[in-house]
This record gives structure tokens, C-alpha cells and sequence, in this order.
């Protein structure tokens, strides 16, 4: 049983298109503002907009209330939703809260550790992990239970979504555990940013010959770099990341006021080579603090007009 | 075994600081193997604080002595008599040890002077490294006799998280990622099969979450 | 009386560093009360004896060890390095100054580098003055090191 109106973003990618979805950080602070201007940027230009839920662990307003502020918009959500600062209770219950609102897509993760955050001190949760999180939705919305086995009245009705890192160790378990998410409920997933394409090549080719991309929707993570300084900084320090040295070289090889053109000329590129690769049915755009760059990119890639 | 640090002297100063006459408790089981409180920390601490009162022209007197065990009354009754003789014990067993002695010291105040870190093991010499966390519900059989509740610094239950790289935990590059151990464990074991099944959520009934736990064994008890 | 007008210094030293026969800078002339503890090997410098050194009046302890990969017990010596720097962190933590307690490598045999070093203790006892917790040298004593 599938969500009976389902959202733009299941259709596109049950309907056998190429979806389309930008990421929308919520401010450090109240003003709903930035969130319908960033929503205003994004507009008519993706499928669905992804909201961040305290990424990186830094306090910010909740992905929820972001969320709702977007759906009043007339913009669809993807609500990320962490297992790091909730325990299932709390977790179940803003799932109800939020599909109350009219929020029809999550993608469940387990979340960036406290310690790179702003509160370091902060004690962490983890009552359940991000797999789990995902065959929860599953069930509130197959079995109309939560996790106790309570049947709800009415029940989430969400496409789930999770996310995988093709660039992690260890490799050869990275598809295994992407069977695992998908035997669990996930109905898409986002991937890591792809800058090592032949990496990502070999892992679509494993998913693609366990019969994976047969049952799940995978989109391709994209993030436009700005410099060298950042291809440097996601090689070097952000855990999970892989940037080939050939990229860096590139962007550090052009003048200093280019390199932004550069890093969407890479950047456009990917998106193409992505758009062949059997069972990638999608992008997710991840400009960081970069929004307005987004319709440009889905512009000059020719994914523009969206359903 | 229970692993301990010794608090720094700073702060033990501070705890001591209203008394005159002090004994310094060590105790001669787990964190005597650590290092932070068994007879020579005693000895070193005791030393350490004598010259750094003497330092300050302020007086203490200090007693040392170090029992067994501080966590059973058998062995807390050895210091009985030394602990009547003073204002104060500055004990350096484990946070068990130190509500043991104050159970049985009703009037005594007992002030912890180690900060208890975890359940471990001695990897190497001088290196210790935590392993249980006491969960009251042992999943170890699955996962290869490596502990993800404890080890995974997100108690991922389902596999490695995105930051696992080249074998090392991305919250701190210096500790191993546990599922990293777990795979290559299972691989050495031929069950990487166990990987394949959905580990169903945590039951944290058993664990301290459901409040401080309770062992009885009826056979011993009279 | 006598004794605490002068620099108190206290060195451990391995049986390797120098032998019963050897000539040593000590007695009045030097201006300071010297005491040696002989140990089989450097690596029996627990942190008490270091400590309980200072506690005894020393205001400097100096240990003096064979050279680095000559160590009868193989690692003795790498074992009194390491326990000499914590006690000179712990030293500095209760404000004594973890200058007052040093570590030289001798060559076996190398008397005059030995006679050297512990001048240089002496010297390191004048510069320093009297240790906090245990008053060592008087005013205008034991300036000559």
C-alpha cells in the first residue's frame, strides 16, 4: 500500500522520472523568513526541498517547524529526521505530529555526532539507529502500528527515504547494508556527494546486480563547490567524503574569482554523467549556504521544466 | 575491570580543603590495575598533597591505607579503625567503592578522589579502552564479540555509519570503528550472514535506563 | 643547622652511571648536602621516591641514567624518562616546579660528564632557590655553583 495522494517527489520517481531535490538548512534562530526566502529560491525548481534537522549538530530551528513553514508555501518537504536527539517515543510522536502538517517525505538518518557541534557536552541518544527509524515509518504507515504495536488512528502515510555513503568503508559492505535499508522500508536514498565517479560507478554496479536499483530509488548527493579551499576542506576533514586530488587540482586551477564557475562547471558535469548511470533516478543538490546557484544548475543541466 | 582516572589535584585540594586530617583510601582490586588507586597511587598522592599543603604553609595530616575491595563490607571493615580516626576518607575506589564507604560510614564524609570512566580492558601495557557498558542484554554473539552499543559512538545497531574510514571512528580518528572490527570479525568467523538480518530496536529495559538494577541470587542469600 | 643553609639535592642514579670508586663534587665546598641513592636500575625510580625526595627537604632531585639503548634491562631507562616527566608535571600541578627534578643520560664510565651534570644540579639548586615545601637555601648561601 502506497500513500493514496501521493507526494510530487514519489510521483516524479514512481512515474519513472528524474527527481530532482535541493537542501534547505533552518536558521539559528526564529525567523521564518529565511526559510520562505530560501523556499522562494527553490521554487519550480526541484521536486522537493530537504530540510536539514540540526546538521552537524548545531542548535537551529526544528526541521518539523521548517518544514510546515514550506508545506503554508505550497513547497513539498523532505523532513530529515535524526535518531541522535530523540528516543523513539519522542521520534514516533513527531512523525504523527508532522505528517499532521501536511509533511509526506522523511529521510531518516542517525545524525552528525554532537561532538563536531556547537555543545559538544550535549548527552546523545541513540535509542534506536537510522535503520530502525526507517522500518518504524514502515510500519506506522503498512501496519497503521506504532512501535508497540498500537493501532493509530490514522496512520503517516510517508515516503521514507535514507541515506547511504558509497564512499565509506567498508566497501564491500556498503551494499549490504543499502539491501539492508531498503528490506527495512526505504522507498529512496540519498547518497554522500559523488565526486569519486568511479567509485560511485562500482557501487551502482553492485546495487545494480543485487537487484537493488530494481527496488529502490537512489539519488546521487551533488554539492557545487565554491574553491579549492573547499574541495580542500571536504577531502581532508569531513568524515565520509571523497574528493579526488584531479578535482582540487581543477579548482585550484583557475583564478581565484573563477572557481566558483568552475565548481558548477564540475559540478553540471556530474549531474550528466549521473543522469546515464542505470538505476540513478535523481539528484539531491546539497549547495551549501549556496541556494540561489540551485535553479541555475537545474537549469543549464536541462532538468527544468519540473513536473 | 573497572577502569579510573585519578582526579586532578586541583580539584582533589578542593574536596579536601575543610579538613585537617584526611586518610587516603586506595583499593587493591580494579583500579589498583589502572593506576588511579590502588597503594602506590596512594603513596604518590599522599606525597603530592603533603608537599603542596607544606607549599602553602597549610596544615593536613594524612593516613594512608589501601584494603581489597571497597565494594564489599568483608574488606571495608579493615579500615574501620583508621577511618574513626580522621575528619574525613579520600577514597580512590570506584564510584561503587565510594557509596560503599559512605553506606557503612554513616557520619563519615567519603569524597570520591577518582573519576570512574568504564568498563575495559588492558589492551597493552598503560592502555585501557572501554568495551561494556553493562546493558543488562548481551547481543554480543551476533556481532562477533564486538560491542556496538558500547563501541559505536552511535550505538548503531544496523551497521557503520557514513564516517567509518580506513578503519577509524570519525567522532575520534584514535579509536577503532567498532563495525569495522565487527565485519572484519565476522569475515575471520564466515558469519557475515548475521549482517544481513535486521537487528530489531534495542530493548533498554534491562539497562540503567530503567533505574539502578538489582541482582539477587536467592541461593545466597540467608 | 648547618645543613639547611644549604642547597639540598637528592640524586637517583643507576649503578651504571658511575661506581663506588669514583670522585664526586661533594662536601662543603660545594655548598650544598648531597645525597646519592644508588639503585641496580634507573627504572626503580618510582614517582613516591621521587616525591618523597622532595618531601625529605630536596629542592632539587636529579636522576641520572646510562645512555638511551644501553640499559641493562633493556628499556629501564626509557621507563625512568617517562616516570620523571609525569612526577615534573605533577611537580608543576602542586607548584613546585617541575624544573626541580631533571633527568641526564651518562655514558657508563664517563665520570667527568657525570661530575658535570651534578654541578649542574647544584647550579640548578642555586637558580631555583629554596623549594617551596621545604626551604632549602638561605639568602646569599650557595650562590657559587
Amino acid at each position: 500500500m502506497k500513500t493514496e495522494s501521493a507526494g510530487k517527489l514519489q510521483q516524479v520517481l514512481d512515474g519513472g522520472g528524474f527527481a530532482v531535490t535541493a537542501e534547505c538548512g533552518p536558521p539559528r534562530g526564529t525567523d521564518p523568513e529565511i526559510i520562505r526566502k530560501k523556499g522562494e529560491l527553490l521554487r519550480g525548481c526541484v521536486d522537493a526541498v530537504n530540510v536539514t534537522d540540526n546538521q552537524t549538530a548545531i542548535v537551529r530551528m526544528s526541521s518539523i517547524a521548517a518544514c510546515a513553514h514550506l508545506v503554508a508555501m505550497g513547497i513539498e518537504p523532505v523532513m530529515q529526521m535524526v535518531t541522535r536527539d530523540r528516543n523513539r517515543i519522542a521520534l514516533q510522536s513527531d512523525i504523527m505530529g508532522a505528517y499532521s502538517l501536511g509533511i509526506q517525505n522523511i529521510l531518516c538518518l542517525s545524525g552528525d555526532h554532537q561532538t563536531f557541534g556547537s555543545q559538544p557536552d550535549a548527552l546523545n541518544v541513540f535509542d534506536i539507529d537510522s535503520m530502525n527509524l526507517v522500518h518504524t515509518v514502515l510500519t506506522m504507515r503498512e501496519q497503521g502500528q506504532d512501535m508497540s504495536g498500537y493501532a493509530l488512528k490514522g496512520a503517516p502515510q510517508m515516503f521514507i527515504g535514507a541515506a547511504a555513503n558509497p564512499f565509506a568503508d567498508p566497501f564491500e559492505y556498503r551494499v549490504i547494508r543499502l539491501a539492508k535499508k531498503i528490506e527495512a522500508g526505504a522507498d529512496f536514498i540519498q547518497t554522500q556527494c559523488v565526486y569519486n565517479m568511479e567509485r560511485f560507478k562500482a557501487w551502482m554496479h553492485m546495487a545494480r546486480e543485487e537487484g537493488l536499483t530494481e527496488k529502490v530509488h537512489i539519488l546521487a548527493g551533488v554539492t557545487p563547490m565554491k574553491s579549492e579551499g573547499m574541495a580542500k576542506y571536504m577531502a581532508n576533514r569531513v568524515a565520509g567524503m571523497d574528493v579526488p586530488a584531479s578535482l582540487i587540482k581543477r579548482m585550484g586551477g583557475v583564478p581565484k574569482e573563477k572557481a566558483p564557475e568552475e565548481g558548477i562547471k564540475i559540478c553540471l558535469e556530474t549531474i550528466a554523467e549521473l543522469r546515464d548511470i542505470q538505476g540513478v533516478h535523481g539528484i539531491h543538490l546539497m549547495a551549501i549556504e549556496w541556494e540561489d546557484v540551485v535553479a541555475r544548475i537545474v537549469s543549464e543541466a536541462g532538468l527544468l521544466p519540473r513536473p | 575491570m573497572i577502569v579510573g582516572e585519578q582526579k586532578p589535584i586541583s580539584e582533589i585540594k578542593q574536596i579536601v580543603a575543610p579538613y585537617k586530617k584526611i586518610l587516603i583510601l586506595g583499593c587493591g582490586t580494579c583500579v589498583k590495575t589502572c593506576f588511579a588507586g590502588g597503594d602506590d597511587e596512594v603513596a604518590v598522592l599522599a606525597s603530592a598533597l603533603r608537599l603542596s599543603c607544606k607549599a602553602e604553609g597549610r596544615e593536613i595530616e594524612i593516613e594512608e591505607q589501601t584494603i581489597e575491595r571497597q565494594c564489599e563490607d568483608e574488606f571495608i571493615q579493615e579500615s574501620a579503625r583508621a577511618v574513626a580516626r580522621n575528619q574525613a576518607v579520600l577514597s580512590l575506589a570506584c564510584g561503587a567503592g565510594v557509596q560503599a564507604m559512605a553506606r557503612r560510614f554513616a557520619t563519615m564524609p567519603v569524597l570520591p578522589g577518582v573519576n570512574t570512566t568504564f568498563m575495559g580492558v588492558l589492551e597493552k601495557p598503560g592502555l585501557f579502552t572501554e568495551e561494556c557498558s553493562g546493558c543488562g542484554d548481551c547481543k554480543l554473539a551476533i556481532f562477533g564479540g564486538v560491542c556496538p552499543f558500547t563501541r559505536c559512538a552511535k550505538k548503531l545497531i544496523n551497521g557503520p555509519c557514513g564516517g567509518s574510514q580506513n578503519g577509524q571512528c570519525e567522532v575520534n580518528p584514535e579509536t577503532d570503528c567498532a563495525w569495522h572490527l565487527i565485519i572484519e570479525r565476522l569475515k575471520a568467523l564466515g558469519q557475515m550472514d548475521n549482517l544481513r538480518i535486521y537487528q530489531p530496536p534495542k530493548n533498554w529495559a534491562a539497562s540503567l535506563s530503567s533505574g539502578p538494577r538489582k541482582l539477587i541470587r536467592e541461593d545466597h542469600v540467608i | 643547622m648547618n645543613q639547611r643553609s644549604k642547597c639540598k639535592v637528592t640524586i637517583f642514579h643507576c649503578i651504571n652511571v658511575f661506581g663506588d670508586g669514583d670522585v664526586l663534587p661533594v662536601g662543603d665546598a660545594e655548598n650544598v648536602a648531597v645525597n646519592f641513592v644508588k639503585m641496580p636500575c634507573s627504572s626503580m625510580v618510582k614517582d613516591v621516591f621521587l616525591l618523597r625526595a622532595f618531601e625529605a627537604g630536596a629542592d632539587v632531585v636529579a636522576v641520572l641514567v646510562c645512555a638511551e639503548g644501553a640499559c641493562r634491562y633493556v628499556e629501564g631507562n626509557l621507563r625512568a624518562k617517562k616516570r620523571v616527566a609525569w612526577v615534573k608535571a605533577l611537580l608543576d600541578e602542586i607548584g613546585l616546579d617541575g624544573k626541580r627534578l631533571v633527568l641526564f643520560n651518562v655514558t657508563a664510565g664517563d665520570t667527568p660528564t657525570a661530575v658535570e651534570y651534578i654541578r649542574k644540579a647544584y647550579s640548578l639548586a642555586a637558580a631555583l632557590g629554596p623549594s617551596p615545601a621545604a626551604g632549602g637555601c638561605r639568602p646569599g648561601v650557595g650562590k657559587a655553583g
